[in-house]
């Protein structure tokens, strides 16, 4: 790859699709597809209704158990049970309940390869732009039909670069800057496009921070997004350079300090001082955004030696099984367990209110995942606040959501 | 395709497909059946009871952010919906849905109140879909929109995408049930992919 053209169309060209002009339709090789729980078992539902029985290789294709961990419910396990014997009978690949996200095991696995397509079947599959792979969120027909044919079509987006500048506030973490980003900017002049993460801010960041930073980009409403080469993100990515005349949005983020997404959407996001004080009942630490041993070592660190306020409940799960026996063999989840946390096995956690813990009516969550939309932890009548680990973990001590000043002192610990 | 009448049901406000069905009933079930009672229930409950075939869903606002789930789709189709208009879409959603045989439109329904000298499509209000020339008409109502690409017609018009990729995989007799037009067999297609 070449860094000063759009990544997506030098990505595109490379797999059939030509030297398409943005917007136009093309027919793609698929590198790798993976399918989370939620949808698998529609996919096998689809198969078993047109009568196929055949994917293309199943050597490409992989079944990861994220979303129903722990079983809750009867007609839950049923769809786990058809799903896992479809997988088996076309020979994919399966990641059991507990091996983790289907997003942080494709990072893991390597099958966000620089340069390659791949597809999920989960909206965060954007992720795989944390190291230059054209990784596309799928809804189970696309996916179905990619499994079959070992293709897709895709319309060639736009690129718009953004470039991240300034010096923020110590307590400033990654996920902050996305909600900023989303904040100023909204979604329109990211929406159906390719996303190209540029300048020093996104250079600096390690390979979990830019997981999590790509993660986000389906809250921008982005086809997909790119960051740029740095070191720890492994080889073959390129550093990402604007064309000369490109479209760069540009966010300032001098003093800018940690953000409090409110309910009910990532894109409405405060200053923390203005949200500081809220009571919190419950703080989730995980998700595909923040579920790395990166964002698990940094909430360790906050409580260790300290107490868990006794009104909150502290859920933590890691986000892949590596993720946890890493912080287990670290300490971390020894630390968060004498606090008063409750780690949980690795998987999508309490994020989308398929498992526990379910909030209760009237509680509010802190959460360290990407959406709150009324309702995603499973009742429309609990409020869900979204912030960076660091926060959480703070929260989780206090019991409420701290100010920017409180948290300097957690931040020189 | 549904070819019959459109009525028209205003949705207000940015509207995410956790709104449209929340996570746990795709976990729990295939049949879209059995979803479609449970649409919009955290943010319009109540809604689901009232949708009728030939319901058009008319937004002001972006329509269908956030997850990748295909079950938004379908069990809005179980439902009855058989048109979405928005003037912009989550791009998975809107994917999801021409794949499924829903058309989605995308249409600046105010502007045209202004350019069009038409009327705000109103709660109830009987409208007709030319996909073909881009416009939704009816009584005082007039909405253009730029038309979609003629491969994404043909997949509608064919029940979606699987039909037209299946066809080519499996019997013949298999295929007729999920398809009430023949489709090309040359021809390759796919969703206007976003």
């Amino acid at each position: 790859m070449r860094p000063d053209s759009p990544l997506v169309g030098q990505i595109i060209a490379a797999h059939g699709g030509g030297a398409a002009a943005a917007g136009e339709l093309v027919s793609v090789e698929v590198d790798r597809i993976y399918l989370q729980d939620g949808n698998s078992p529609t996919v096998a539902r689809l198969f078993a209704e047109y009568g196929v029985d055949r994917v293309a290789d199943p050597d490409r294709v992989a079944f990861v158990f994220d979303h129903s961990v722990i079983v809750p419910d009867r007609d839950m396990a049923d769809r786990v049970r058809e799903a896992t014997a479809f997988a088996k009978r076309i020979g994919a690949r399966i990641y059991p309940r507990g091996a983790g996200i289907s997003h942080v095991i494709a990072l893991e696995e390597g099958w966000y390869q620089p340069g390659s397509i791949v597809l999920g079947s989960d909206s965060h599959t954007c992720t795989g732009g944390a190291v230059q792979s054209l990784a596309l969120g799928m809804g189970a027909s696309d996916i179905a039909a990619a499994m079959v044919t070992g293709q897709t079509w895709l319309k060639v987006p736009e690129t718009v670069w953004l470039r991240v500048h300034g010096q923020g506030h110590p307590a400033l973490r990654p996920k902050d800057v996305v909600l900023e980003v989303l904040r100023v900017f909204g979604q329109r002049p990211f929406l159906y496009k390719s996303v190209e993460w540029t300048g020093d801010w996104a250079a600096s960041l390690s390979l979990d921070s830019a997981a999590s930073v790509a993660s986000m980009g389906v809250e921008l409403g982005a086809k997909c997004v790119f960051l740029p080469d740095a070191p720890g993100r492994g080889d073959g990515l390129v550093p990402i350079r604007p064309p000369a005349g490109a479209a760069v949005l540009e966010l300032s983020i001098e003093g800018l300090r940690p953000r409090i997404a409110m309910p009910h959407s990532p894109r409405n996001s405060v200053d923390i001082d203005l949200a500081a004080g809220e009571r919190i009942d419950y703080v989730f630490l995980g998700s595909c955004t923040n579920g790395r041993l990166e964002d698990i070592a940094e909430a360790a660190r906050i409580v260790r030696d300290r107490s868990v306020h006794p009104d909150v409940h502290f859920l933590v799960t890691p986000g892949s099984s590596r993720v946890y026996a890493e912080a287990l063999r670290l300490g971390y989840l020894e630390t968060l367990t004498r606090a008063g946390a409750l780690v949980t096995p690795a998987g999508c956690g309490a994020c989308v209110g398929t498992q526990g813990t379910v909030p209760a009516a009237g509680e509010r969550v802190l959460s360290t995942m990407n959406r709150n939309f009324r309702g995603r932890m499973g009742n429309p009548d609990a409020d869900i606040y979204l912030s960076s680990p660091l926060v959480a973990a703070s929260a989780a001590l206090i019991g409420r959501i701290p100010s920017a000043d409180e948290l300097v002192c957690h931040v020189d610990r | 395709m549904w070819t019959g009448e459109l009525k028209v049901r205003r949705v207000e406000g940015e509207i995410s497909t956790d709104d449209i069905i929340p996570a746990r009933y795709k976990h729990r079930f295939t049949d879209p059946a059995l979803m479609a009672p449970h649409v919009f229930e955290n943010r319009l409950p109540g809604l689901a009871a009232t949708f009728r075939p030939g319901d058009a869903l008319v937004s002001r606002d972006i329509f269908g952010i956030g997850s990748s789930r295909e079950q938004a789709v379908s069990a809005l189709l179980a439902a009855g919906v058989r048109l979405v208009v928005a003037p912009e879409f989550g791009r998975i959603f809107y994917r999801n849905c021409w794949n499924l045989g829903l058309p989605a439109v995308e249409a600046a329904v105010e502007a045209a109140v202004e350019t069009e000298k038409s009327a705000l499509p109103a709660e109830g209000a009987r409208v007709a879909l030319d996909l073909t020339r881009g416009r939704l008409t009816g009584p005082g109502v007039s909405v253009p929109f730029r038309p979609p690409a003629p491969m994404m017609i043909e997949m509608v018009r064919a029940g979606g995408l699987l039909p037209l990729v299946f066809a080519r995989t499996r019997p013949p007799a298999a295929a007729q049930a999920h398809q009430d037009v023949e489709p090309s067999q040359t021809t390759p297609v796919g969703p206007q992919g976003r």
